[in-house]
């Protein structure tokens, strides 16, 4: 079954790393590092600490990163209004044209919508992600995120922080920190987007 | 002096197709003859010295009287960045043509003529394929004087045409060709209708419409084709009928023959091998005028061939610069460059095919022409002039631009490898060509 | 998919697939068109030449804005200002072009086949921005992204164009693309501007267009070139108007929420009424917005980076 669903949410994920290269689909099972428990309990926490450095809910507004942080920034608003009885306003980000690195690429990304349906002027973004790595991707996610108007803070969440950074940027809210080497890859599979639901750690094949 | 042995020599004016020798003295054919002995040949030639008399193997190749096309553009004087009279005789001598008809459509137009005697020089200076001046119709191509017909042909004109542009006014053509009586020369019709034609770039049809492009509709030409045959016949003048291209145009010139107009025509190896499905937006070798046609034309075309409506092929060589043609199409000149490939193409195309018989490519391609126009040469016979051409059908050659004679290159064959090439041309006995390059005199 | 083209000079190449993908990439480029900041950093540093032969100031605004909008440079070669008037051969305005090293050229120019000309020579992407009456696949592309967005598909959807077809390189290009998406199309205009070889399409002809209107979801009127009527293609602007021209209450034939559209700039009172133009069954508005969207798709998908160097 483990392998099973690992084979199913390899297959659905067509990971590019903004580094530069496409990483193979294929990779070696390794450990796997959060079950469907750790990460409602991960979200959970991250909800709790969202309300609680902000003081409240008032102004804040949640944005998924396309594609794995859209289902998380649902989750987060969900929990959200379950011990705050408050319905946040949810957008979700295609930062594609924002990326640094296509004209090195060789596949070229596909360009999804960008949805943020409300005005996020003087409000408190929470920008949602499934993997913390290089950096590059908040990056061009706060570019675009300020394209869009004049937000009063930013401050951003993930699921998992694997180091390596090649910018100075830093999560406001992590569901687990997992050292990792520049051989692993991390996979974020969830129901809404692979099928399974875990985090797992594979070796580069 | 020259022995040619064991060629298949074709002649149409004697019925004749089959292996001979022939002996050549003194530019003049001196004897035809199945198996000739040394002794005989040394006879013959009134000589005692066989290594005097150049001998030539024939076996597998055929020996045709030269080619005469009388359709040519050799662009001088006035564009000899496209082509002149010596590159173009030449070319003409590597396409296996041992006279041509170059047109008067040059700057200046051949409407006087010091025009003429200017062309004639040129050509003999050039020392290739004869060449043989067509005079303007009109002054200045201008379609409102007749030219001094009689002094131009006194002084070497062969035809009259204002090809590269159609007579438009009724009146003038009939005027023409009852003037032109006096001469006894024919007017060389380009029929085209300029209101139809409008600013059309290849035929108007299905093809057209989908690339696009502005098209030329067949009666463009059909409508002066009839227009045409109906003056000669009214007038009795002689008439022929240029590049014809249309299904209509061979079924009027058929019912002209018919109640005994004198008519010729004559019809362009491209018309017969290519249509419009051929035309691209960005291949401008393809743009000619009268335009490719369409199946059906070609068709009726070839079937004008075959039972003697038309009665000659023709080139229509028409040199561009590289830089001219390479422009989108619609505003590229017209006109192929066919001397030194229309053989191979008719052969490959047509007699490889069954479609023509090599005597019918003498016929069409000499014979007929040297009557029409009063011409020397159609016929190789004993005390005729020795305009031969050997042609080798197996020989095959890539067509570039390094290869050609002409100075352009606006053929639609280049880059391709071809099939049936002239390997000798002969003109009055004297060797021009040998294995597709031209002897330069020294 | 994967995107592989360099250049797009007509739509006869196109699959479905492609074409499709183009009006999948336009969507969340009209989202950057609703923004306040219209800027992008997307193709930052990249050059994009407009090389206008023709004037249409519609479809070069539409373009520059395009690319504008996704960050490249770009600069207008247009007839007016440059050595075309001299006389320069398009052939020496591409090799110019090449030395200097532009992404992407944008040609619009009275011949066909002019951008297939260019791209032969060109490194350099080429977007065919209408040539001659050969091709103009921009607006086709736009027209579709229209279509799409009102009628939610392409299959089995009845669309009529209508006016003067032979000398018009827009419906050329929407017939090739409609028919691929499975649209059935009629064709509509009087027989000298409407002539038989137009069976080429292989599309329904017809010269009267009150019988094609029933069951049509979308009409399209095309812009009639006034001088055509000199050249005795039709005998006057009234007669067009009364057999051909689109109003409000002739739209009513289709018996449907039909859309109207025409690719712009219209003859009011010519080929289709103010009343018909101004209604909220037009969408000719609309078809502007989206002719920057489509053309910022397809010049991210030609120069955005990916492909750009794949040789085809």
């Amino acid at each position: 079954m483990l392998y099973r669903g690992m084979y199913d949410c390899l297959l659905s994920q067509a990971v590019f790393s903004l580094s530069g290269k496409v990483i193979a689909m294929e990779g070696t099972p390794k450990n796997r590092i959060m079950d469907e428990d750790g990460i409602r309990r991960a979200i959970s926490r991250i909800s709790h600490e969202i309300v609680e450095k902000n003081k409240g809910t008032d102004k804040l507004v949640l944005i998924g990163i396309r594609t794995r942080g859209v289902p998380l920034a649902e989750r987060i608003k969900k929990r959200i209004a379950e011990f705050e009885n408050v319905q946040l306003p949810i957008g979700l980000l295609d930062i594609t044209l924002y990326r640094d690195d296509l004209s090195t690429i060789d596949v070229q990304p596909v360009i999804h919508e960008t949805k943020v349906p409300f005005s996020i002027e003087g409000k408190t973004v929470i920008l949602v992600d499934d993997v913390l790595f290089t950096g590059r991707t908040a990056r061009a996610a706060l570019d675009a995120l300020i394209d869009l108007g004049r937000p009063q803070k930013i401050q951003l969440a993930v699921l998992i922080d694997r180091g390596h950074r090649e910018l100075p940027i830093r999560a406001d809210y992590v569901g687990k920190n997992v050292p990792t080497s520049s051989r692993e890859i991390i996979s974020v599979c969830l129901e809404e987007t692979d099928g399974t639901e875990e985090v797992l750690l594979l070796e580069k094949s | 002096m020259l022995w040619i042995k064991n060629v298949n020599l074709v002649d149409p004016t004697q019925g004749l197709s089959g292996v001979r020798d022939v002996v050549v003295r003194d530019g003049i054919i001196s004897a035809i003859q199945e198996r000739l002995q040394e002794q005989d040949v040394l006879a013959v030639l009134g000589t005692a010295r066989i290594e005097e008399v150049q001998q030539i193997d024939g076996s597998g190749k055929y020996l045709f009287s030269g080619l005469i096309d009388v359709h040519v553009h050799l662009r001088e004087p006035g564009q000899e960045d496209k082509e002149d009279i010596r590159s173009g005789s030449r070319a003409a001598v590597r396409g296996g043509f041992t006279s041509i008809l170059a047109m008067a459509n040059t700057s200046p137009v051949i409407d006087q003529r010091a025009l003429v005697e200017f062309v004639r020089i040129q050509g003999q200076r050039a020392g290739m394929a004869r060449v043989y001046p067509i005079a303007a119709v009109t002054k200045g191509f201008k379609g409102l004087e007749l030219v001094e017909m009689m002094d131009m042909r006194d002084g070497g004109a062969v035809g009259f045409s204002d090809d590269g542009k159609g007579i438009q006014n009724a009146e003038m053509m009939r005027l023409a060709l009852e003037y032109a009586k006096l001469t006894g020369c024919p007017i060389i019709s380009h029929c085209e209708d300029n209101d139809l034609a409008g600013n059309g770039v290849m035929r108007r049809g299905e093809e057209s419409a989908r690339l696009g492009l502005r098209g030329i509709p067949a009666s463009a030409e059909s409508v002066m084709v009839a227009r045409d045959v109906l003056l000669a016949g009214e007038t009795g003048g002689k008439i022929h009928i240029a590049h014809v291209s249309t299904k209509e145009s061979v079924q009027i010139i058929r019912a002209a023959k018919n109640i005994g107009i004198d008519v010729t025509a004559e019809v362009n190896p491209h018309h017969l091998l290519l249509t419009d499905k051929d035309v691209t937006l960005t291949g401008t070798s393809f743009k000619v005028n009268p335009p490719l046609p369409s199946m059906e034309d070609q068709e009726a075309l070839l079937q004008g061939l075959a039972d003697g409506t038309i009665d000659m092929l023709a080139t229509d060589h028409a040199p561009h610069t590289w830089e001219e043609k390479a422009k989108p199409f619609a505003e590229a000149p017209f006109g192929i460059n066919a001397l030194e490939t229309a053989l191979a193409a008719v052969w490959q195309g047509l007699v490889v095919k069954g479609l023509l018989s090599p005597e019918q490519v003498v016929k069409l391609w000499s014979l007929n022409p040297a009557r029409r126009f009063g011409l020397a040469g159609g016929t190789i016979q004993v005390g005729s002039a020795a305009d031969m051409v050997l042609f080798d059908p197996l020989y095959k050659e890539m067509i570039t631009a390094e290869s050609l004679e002409s100075k352009a290159q606006n053929t639609p064959f280049l880059g391709k490898e071809m099939q049936g090439f002239p390997v000798m041309t002969w003109v009055n006995g004297e060797l021009l060509m040998e294995n597709r390059k031209i002897l330069d005199r020294k | 998919m994967k995107w592989k083209r360099k250049d797009l000079l007509d739509l006869e190449n196109l699959t479905a697939e492609e074409i499709k993908h183009i009006l999948h990439t336009a969507i969340p480029m009209k989202e950057i068109l609703g923004r306040p900041i219209k800027k992008l950093p997307t193709l930052r540093g990249k050059s994009v030449v407009l090389l206008f032969y023709e004037s249409s100031t519609r479809t070069r605004t539409s373009f520059e804005n395009a690319a504008k909008i996704l960050g490249a440079d770009t600069t207008n070669f247009s007839v007016a200002q440059s050595s075309v008037n001299k006389g320069e051969s398009l052939l020496d305005t591409a090799k110019t072009l090449q030395a200097m090293n532009v992404d992407l050229v944008i040609v619009r120019h009275s011949s066909s086949g002019s951008a297939e000309f260019l791209a032969d020579i060109l490194n350099a992407g080429v977007i065919n921005g209408g040539d001659g009456q050969h091709a103009h696949p921009t607006q086709a592309l736009l027209d579709y992204f229209t279509i799409q967005d009102h009628l939610g598909g392409f299959e089995g959807k009845k669309v009529v164009i209508v006016g003067d077809i032979l000398h018009s390189r827009v419906a050329r290009s929407n017939v090739v693309g409609l028919k691929k998406l499975g649209a059935e199309v009629t064709l509509v205009g009087p027989p000298t501007l409407l002539p038989p070889e137009m069976k080429y399409l292989g599309v329904k002809i017809s010269h009267h267009l009150d019988q094609e209107l029933p069951g049509a979801d979308a009409v399209m009127a095309l812009r009639l070139q006034l001088e055509r009527q000199q050249s005795g293609l039709f005998p006057s602007i009234r007669e067009y108007s009364k057999l051909y021209g689109l109003n409000k209450e002739r739209i009513k034939l289709t018996g449907k929420d039909t859309i109207v559209m025409h690719p712009g700039p219209m003859n009011r009172g010519v080929e289709i009424a103010s009343d018909l133009a101004d209604s909220v069954q037009s969408v000719i508005e609309e078809q502007v917005t989206n002719g920057v969207a489509v053309r910022m798709a397809l010049i991210y998908l030609l120069i955005g980076g990916g492909t750009v160097n794949v040789v085809d």
